[in-house]
């Protein structure tokens, strides 16, 4: 029975991301992404079933285990723009350093501002680096990783729904400058998001999440714990 | 065939994956696995060590599931049920805050370099100041 429920719980992630897929790509709407419908229909199915996390996690977690290469496989596209990349480059460092560092400053105030506790506001600050890199981050400063990826997970979405609509009120126009900002903020919903807009847009968007990411590593360890012991102590 | 070629290509990568823990563990850097492999696929590729050819369409599943490997981390948040509890609220407006001041900040900086950039070689094309 536990032996069975490792391929069980990696086919059943599967058939539900599957199915929310289909309905995404019917209705096109931002709530249906499958990074937030998935997980309630599998916590739901959890709850019905009986199944404890931990059991269920056992098989998922090679899943999970797959981000790790799909993160190395975005090199793939950013050798296919190095081009872009070389003629845009001080676009992209110059807003994505001023991105990464405002995620970071931005979350970690408003946390502590809301006095949510060292805990909850260490795990948002990396809330807008990919995840397997944030999850890393969250580990280092002192927050939860498992609690990092949901955060991430509702910015995502919360970035996929505002982005239109900030586009328009900041007048936004440069393509490039969609790009970076749906990348930046709103990670993979936000470069589906983008990818809709135009194939530029969408070039830019991952860019922007590769990059920033490594600019955020280097900002987390060094900003960052001025920061934390300034406003936590 | 194609399909035996992308399975192995993502076996390659996922090697590559290893190697890139392998090295963070080694040199205890404090950077995740991942991104060491990312920076290693890339400098392979532009030295021109391996062709594109040779992992391209493995890269490309890996990107086009990419959501689906979130998702088992995702459904961990209900073992952090006490903890978020009354609290999520906040919680949702912080992060929905500090989205919005992200996006205004990287797409206005990134929006500003682009036209300065557009406007000094072509000064004849624009008319202003």
């Amino acid at each position: 029975m536990n032996l069975l429920l490792i391929p069980a719980s990696i086919a059943v992630t599967y058939f539900v991301y599957w199915l929310n897929i289909k309905c995404y790509n019917r209705w096109k709407l931002v709530i249906l992404t499958p990074i937030l419908i998935s997980p309630i229909v599998l916590i739901l199915l959890l709850n019905a079933t009986n199944t404890s996390f931990p059991a269920y996690y056992k098989g998922a977690k090679w899943l999970g285990y797959m981000l790790g290469p799909a993160t190395i496989a975005f090199a793939v596209p950013l050798y296919k723009q190095f081009d872009v990349v070389k003629k845009n480059f001080v676009e992209i460092l110059c807003s994505l350093t001023i991105g990464s560092a405002v995620a970071i400053v931005s979350s970690f105030l408003y946390a502590v501002w809301m006095h949510l506790g060292s805990q909850l506001s260490n795990s948002l600050v990396p809330r807008s680096i990919t995840t397997p890199v944030a999850m890393g981050i969250s580990k280092v400063i002192g927050g939860i990783p498992t609690l990092t990826a949901v955060f991430i997970i509702i910015t995502s979405v919360v970035g996929g729904l505002l982005g239109t609509f900030l586009i328009q009120l900041l007048r936004i126009k440069e393509p490039s400058a969609k790009g970076l900002m749906l990348g930046m903020s709103a990670l993979g919903a936000g470069i589906a998001k983008a990818f809709e807009m135009g194939e530029l847009e969408g070039t830019f968007a991952s860019l922007a999440m590769i990059t920033a990411a490594i600019i955020s590593i280097i900002l987390a360890s060094t900003i960052f714990p001025l920061l934390q012991g300034d406003l936590l102590l | 065939m194609k399909f035996v070629t992308g399975l192995l290509q993502v076996a390659a990568i996922t090697l590559l994956f290893l190697l890139g823990n392998a090295i963070a563990n080694y040199a205890s850097l404090p950077l995740p696995g991942s991104m060491i492999g990312l920076v290693l696929l890339f400098l392979l590729l532009v030295l021109r060590v391996i062709k594109l050819e040779w992992v391209e369409q493995g890269a490309n599943w890996l990107l086009a599931e990419f959501l689906l490997f979130f998702i088992p981390s995702a459904v961990g948040v209900v073992d952090y049920k006490d903890m978020i509890g009354g609290q999520w609220w906040k919680l949702l407006a912080v992060i929905a805050l500090s989205t919005i001041t992200v996006m205004a900040f990287t797409g206005l900086t990134a929006q500003w370099i682009a036209k300065r950039r557009k406007d000094v070689p072509g000064e004849s094309s624009s008319h202003s100041s």
